[in-house]
C-alpha cells in the first residue's frame, strides 16, 4: 500500500485584490507513485491547483489561501519555495518562458546551481537528467535550436535535476505537435516507472490520459467534481458533458452504442481493448 | 477561374538564411472549400500561410487570391480578402473594449460609423460574444479572447478565412466552438483554411486535406482519402484520429465500407452491419 | 536582426573573459565620449571594424541597423550645419541679417557639417562596439562575470535578463506588426509619419501585455527552480583571467590612452 505523499485539506484560494475564490474547499490525498491527471474546462482552477503544490502559491503569488497543503510531510505555507522545489518539480505550458540559458547543459544545471550545490554533484545530476529525457547528445546546443518536444523534455530534465519526488506539469503539450506530445508522455511514463515519481499533470489530452493515468481529478470553478479512475470518468456521460471534457474516441463510441441500445460488454478507454470488444460484440451470435 | 479562391503555382520560398522552406508547391482551392493543412512542425505550413497573406513574397512561382496575383498587393489590402486568425490571440488585442477591438478592422477600411456598427454587431453575433461588447479583452478567458480576434477578422468581411492552430491552448469547448463558427461561415459560402495538429477536428470538419512534408505537398485529396493512407502519413509522423485507426484495425473481421472519419459514422455503420447480421442469422435459423 | 543575441563562434574575442570585455567596453565608451577630434574617432571606428572582422560576427547585421541610423545621422548633421556658429560658411544666409529675430538663420556652416559628421561617427562607433561584447558572450558567462565583479547574482541575472529581453521585443514587434497588418492596418506599409504615430497603441499594447505575461510566467518558472534560495549560487562554468585577457586589456588601455593624447594635442 503506497503512502500518501500529498495531503490537501480544505484548500481554498483567491488571487490578490479579487473577490472570487478560484479554488474552493478542496480535499484530497495523492499516493506516492501515482499518475494523477487534472482535467476541467479552462478557468476551472487547474493551474492554480498546480501552483499550490509546489509552493508558488502562497509564496510567490500573494492572495488569500485557506486550508493546508502537505507535500512529502512539509506544509507548503511554512516552507520556502526553494525547499519545496526539491520535492516538487514543475514544468509549464510554454517552452519559451521557462528556459533561461543559452546552453542545454546550463539549463539543467540552473536549479542545482541555485541550491548552491558543489560543481561535481551538479555535473552528475545534469548527466543523468539529460539521459533520462534522452537529450544527452544535445547537451551543448542552444535551447532555442531545439524542437518543441525537445524543449519540453529539457524543461523536464531541468525539473528532475533537483531530484524531486513529485513532478507537476501544467499543460506541457498544448503547444506541441503530436510527435512532441508523444515524446513528452513517454518520458513522463518512464520517470514514473523508473523512479516511482508521483506525476500530476493538467491536460486536455484524453487519449494519452487513458493510457497513463491512475486517477483523474475533475475541477470545475475551483471545486472537485470527481476523483476517480479513467474508466469511471470517461464512462460518466453527465460528468463529461457538464465539464466539457472529451473522452477518448473509443469511449465516445462505446457510449454511443450504449445509447442506441447495443452496448459493449465492458467500457473501453484504450484502442486495443476497444478493438477486442467491438470484434466480440459484432461476432457474438444473437439469442 | 472565377470560382478560384487561392491558386498557388510552382511556389518556392527560400529564407534569408538559405533554407528552402517551400518547394514547388501547386495547390488550387476553390471558393467554398473547407481545407485542412497538416504536417509536422517545420514542414512549411506557416511559410505557406505567410505567402498567401502576403507577409512573405514568393521566391519563385506565384500566388493568386480571388483571381488576382498577390505580388504587389500590400498585406493590409490582401487582408480584406484573406482573413487570418493567429495562433496567439494576445498578439493582436490592444483595445479597451471588445467592441473597439472588433471595430478596428472596419475602421481601417474607412467605413462609415453606421457600417462599422453593423459589421461589429454581425461579427460579435457570429461568435456569440454580443453580451461581452463592453468587456476588457485581456480579462477574458482564453477561449473568449480567441473569439474576439476571430470576430475582428470576420468584421472585415473577407471571403477567405484562415485559422492558424485555433485549438492551441483551448479546452474542448473552446476548440469546438471555434470550429463550429468556422463551419457556419463555410456553410455561408466562405472558403476556410485550417492549420492544425488536431486530427479529429480535421476529420470532422474539413472536406479536403493538404499534407505538407519538408516543404512539399505529400498528399492533397479529400480528407477521407488522405486518412485512408496511414503508412504515407506515418512518413511524416502523422497518425489519423483514434477512431479511424480503430475502424481500420476492425476491417478484416468487420466489413466496414471504407475509411471512417468520426465516432458517429463508425457507430452507425457498426449498428447497421450488426442489424443485417442479426437479420441473416435469424433467417438462417 | 538584433545586435544582442549570442552569435556562436571561436574567435579570440569570444574567448576573452567577460569581465575584461565589460571593462574594456567601459574604457572605450568613456574615451569616445571625451574625444572630439574627428581623425581620432575615425581611428576608433576602424579599430572597431577590425575587431568585428576578428570576431567573425556577420557584417550584414550592421547593414539593417545602418539604414535606421543613416536617417538619424542625416538629421544630426543637418541640424548642426544649420545652427552651429562657425567660421566658414558654404551658403550665405537665406534670411538677411536685417530681419529682426530670425535674421541670420538659414546658413550652412562647414564647421557645422563637420561637427555633425563627428557626432554621427561617434554614435556609430559606440553602437558598434557594444555587440562585440553582447554577441560574443553567452548570457550565463556574462552573469558569472558580473557576479565575480561583485554584483549579487540576483542583480546580475536581472541585468542579463533585461539585456536578453531586447531581441525578444524586437521579434515580438515584428510579429505584432504583421498581425496588425493583417487586420487592415495600412500605416506600416503606406502611411504618413503622423499616422504611424497614431497607430502605435496597436503595437505597444500587445507588446507590453505580452511582456508582463511573460515576465509573470518566467517568475513562476524561476521560483520553481529555487532561484534566490541560497545566498550564493554555484556556477558550473568557470571563468578565469588568462594571459591573453591581460594583454587585451592592456592593449585597449594603451590604444585609448594614445587616442586621448592625440585628441588633446591636435
Amino acid at each position: 500500500m503506497a503512502e500518501i505523499i500529498i495531503k490537501i485539506e480544505n484548500l481554498s484560494y483567491r488571487y490578490p485584490r479579487t473577490k472570487k475564490w478560484v479554488l474552493k474547499d478542496i480535499n484530497l490525498e495523492i499516493k506516492q507513485g501515482e499518475f494523477l491527471a487534472v482535467m476541467g474546462e479552462n478557468g476551472a482552477g487547474k493551474t492554480t491547483f498546480c501552483q499550490c503544490i509546489n509552493g508558488v502559491i502562497p509564496h510567490s503569488q500573494r492572495g488569500k489561501m485557506k486550508g493546508r497543503v502537505i507535500v512529502a510531510g512539509i506544509n507548503t505555507v511554512e516552507s520556502s519555495v526553494s525547499r519545496l522545489a526539491q520535492q516538487v518539480g514543475m514544468v509549464l505550458e510554454d517552452p519559451e518562458t521557462q528556459l533561461f540559458t543559452t546552453r542545454v547543459r546550463d539549463e539543467v544545471a540552473f536549479g542545482p546551481e541555485n541550491l548552491n550545490m558543489p560543481v561535481p554533484e551538479i555535473l552528475e545530476r545534469v548527466s543523468w537528467a539529460l539521459k533520462d529525457v534522452r537529450l544527452e547528445q544535445h547537451a551543448d546546443r542552444q535551447p532555442t535550436a531545439l524542437s518543441g518536444g525537445q524543449k519540453q523534455r529539457l524543461a523536464i530534465a531541468a525539473a528532475i535535476a533537483m531530484k524531486p519526488k513529485i513532478l507537476v506539469l501544467d499543460e506541457p503539450t498544448s503547444q506541441l505537435d503530436p510527435v512532441g506530445t508523444e515524446e513528452v508522455f513517454t518520458v513522463i511514463k518512464a520517470l514514473k516507472d523508473e523512479y516511482g515519481m508521483t506525476v500530476i499533470i493538467a491536460t486536455h489530452k484524453s487519449e494519452e490520459i487513458a493510457k497513463f493515468a491512475d486517477r483523474i481529478l475533475v475541477l470545475k470553478e475551483g471545486q472537485v467534481q470527481a476523483l476517480a479512475s479513467p474508466q469511471e470518468i470517461f464512462s460518466n456521460t453527465k460528468l463529461l458533458k457538464e465539464n466539457w471534457i472529451r473522452s477518448p474516441q473509443v469511449s465516445e463510441l462505446a457510449t454511443y452504442l450504449a445509447e442506441q441500445g447495443c452496448p459493449l460488454s465492458s467500457f473501453p478507454i484504450l484502442p486495443q481493448e476497444a478493438i477486442r470488444l467491438l470484434t466480440h460484440w459484432y461476432e457474438e451470435a444473437e439469442t | 477561374m472565377s470560382d478560384s479562391a487561392i491558386k498557388i503555382e510552382n511556389l518556392s520560398y527560400r529564407y534569408e538564411k538559405g533554407s528552402l522552406a517551400l518547394h514547388n508547391i501547386n495547390i488550387e482551392i476553390k471558393k467554398g472549400e473547407f481545407v485542412g493543412i497538416i504536417g509536422q512542425n517545420g514542414a512549411g505550413k506557416s511559410t505557406l500561410l505567410k505567402n498567401i497573406t502576403g507577409l512573405l513574397r514568393p521566391t519563385t512561382g506565384r500566388v493568386q487570391v480571388n483571381g488576382r496575383d498577390t505580388i504587389n498587393v500590400p498585406v493590409s489590402d490582401l487582408a480584406l480578402e484573406v482573413g487570418f486568425v493567429l495562433q496567439n490571440p494576445d498578439r493582436q488585442l490592444f483595445a479597451a473594449t471588445v467592441m473597439e477591438e472588433v471595430a478596428y478592422g472596419p475602421k481601417n477600411m474607412g467605413l462609415s460609423q453606421g457600417q462599422i456598427k453593423e459589421r461589429v454587431d454581425y461579427a460579435l453575433n457570429a461568435v456569440g460574444l454580443s453580451h461581452l461588447r463592453e468587456a476588457f479583452p485581456p480579462a477574458l478567458s482564453k477561449g473568449d479572447r480567441a473569439k474576439v480576434v476571430i470576430a475582428s477578422v470576420l468584421a472585415m468581411g473577407p471571403q477567405i478565412i484562415i485559422l492558424d492552430e485555433p485549438t492551441s491552448g483551448q479546452d474542448y469547448r473552446g476548440c469546438y466552438q471555434i470550429m463550429d463558427i468556422a463551419q457556419e461561415f463555410n456553410k455561408r459560402g466562405h472558403t476556410l483554411l485550417v492549420v492544425t495538429h488536431h486530427m479529429a477536428l480535421v476529420a470532422e470538419y474539413t472536406n479536403r486535406t493538404v499534407v505538407l512534408m519538408n516543404g512539399s505537398v505529400l498528399m492533397d485529396a479529400s480528407t477521407r482519402e488522405v486518412f485512408s493512407h496511414p503508412d504515407k502519413l506515418k512518413m511524416t509522423h502523422i497518425t489519423p484520429p483514434q477512431i479511424t485507426q480503430v475502424a481500420r484495425a476492425l476491417q478484416p473481421r468487420i466489413p466496414l465500407s471504407g475509411t471512417i472519419l468520426n465516432v458517429k459514422e463508425l457507430g452507425d455503420e457498426l449498428l447497421a452491419l450488426k442489424g443485417k447480421k442479426r437479420g441473416r442469422v435469424g433467417s438462417a435459423g | 536582426m538584433s545586435l544582442i543575441d549570442y552569435f556562436p563562434g571561436d574567435s579570440s574575442i569570444h574567448k576573452l573573459d567577460p569581465r575584461v570585455k565589460v571593462v574594456a567596453l567601459l574604457i572605450i565608451t568613456v574615451s569616445i565620449f571625451i574625444i572630439s577630434n574627428f581623425f581620432v574617432i575615425a581611428a576608433f571606428f576602424l579599430a572597431c571594424l577590425a575587431f568585428w572582422r576578428v570576431s567573425g560576427l556577420p557584417f550584414k547585421k550592421i547593414k539593417v541597423f545602418l539604414k535606421f541610423l543613416l536617417s538619424l545621422f542625416t538629421f544630426l548633421t543637418l541640424m548642426q550645419a544649420l545652427f552651429l556658429p562657425g567660421e566658414h560658411y558654404l551658403l550665405n544666409p537665406l534670411i538677411p541679417k536685417s530681419v529682426p529675430l530670425i535674421g541670420g538663420l538659414g546658413r550652412i556652416s562647414l564647421d557645422g557639417i563637420v561637427y555633425g559628421l563627428l557626432l554621427s561617427l561617434r554614435l556609430l562607433t559606440l553602437v558598434l562596439f557594444m555587440p562585440l561584447v553582447t554577441m560574443t558572450t553567452e548570457i550565463n558567462t556574462l552573469a558569472l562575470g558580473l557576479v565575480k565583479m561583485g554584483l549579487s547574482y540576483k542583480i546580475a541575472y536581472m541585468t542579463t535578463t533585461a539585456i536578453n529581453i531586447i531581441p525578444t521585443f524586437q521579434n515580438e514587434t515584428q510579429v505584432i506588426m504583421d498581425a496588425q497588418k493583417m487586420r487592415g492596418l495600412t500605416v506600416f506599409e503606406k502611411g504618413r509619419m503622423l499616422d504611424k504615430f497614431k497607430a502605435y497603441p496597436a503595437l505597444v499594447v500587445p507588446l507590453v501585455i505580452g511582456a508582463m505575461r511573460r515576465a509573470q510566467l518566467m517568475g513562476v518558472a524561476m521560483d520553481a527552480r529555487a532561484f534566490g534560495a541560497a545566498k550564493t549560487k554555484t556556477f558550473i562554468n568557470d571563468i578565469s583571467i588568462g594571459f591573453l585577457d591581460l594583454v587585451a586589456l592592456v592593449a585597449v588601455l594603451v590604444f585609448c590612452g594614445i587616442g586621448l593624447a592625440f585628441n588633446f594635442i591636435l
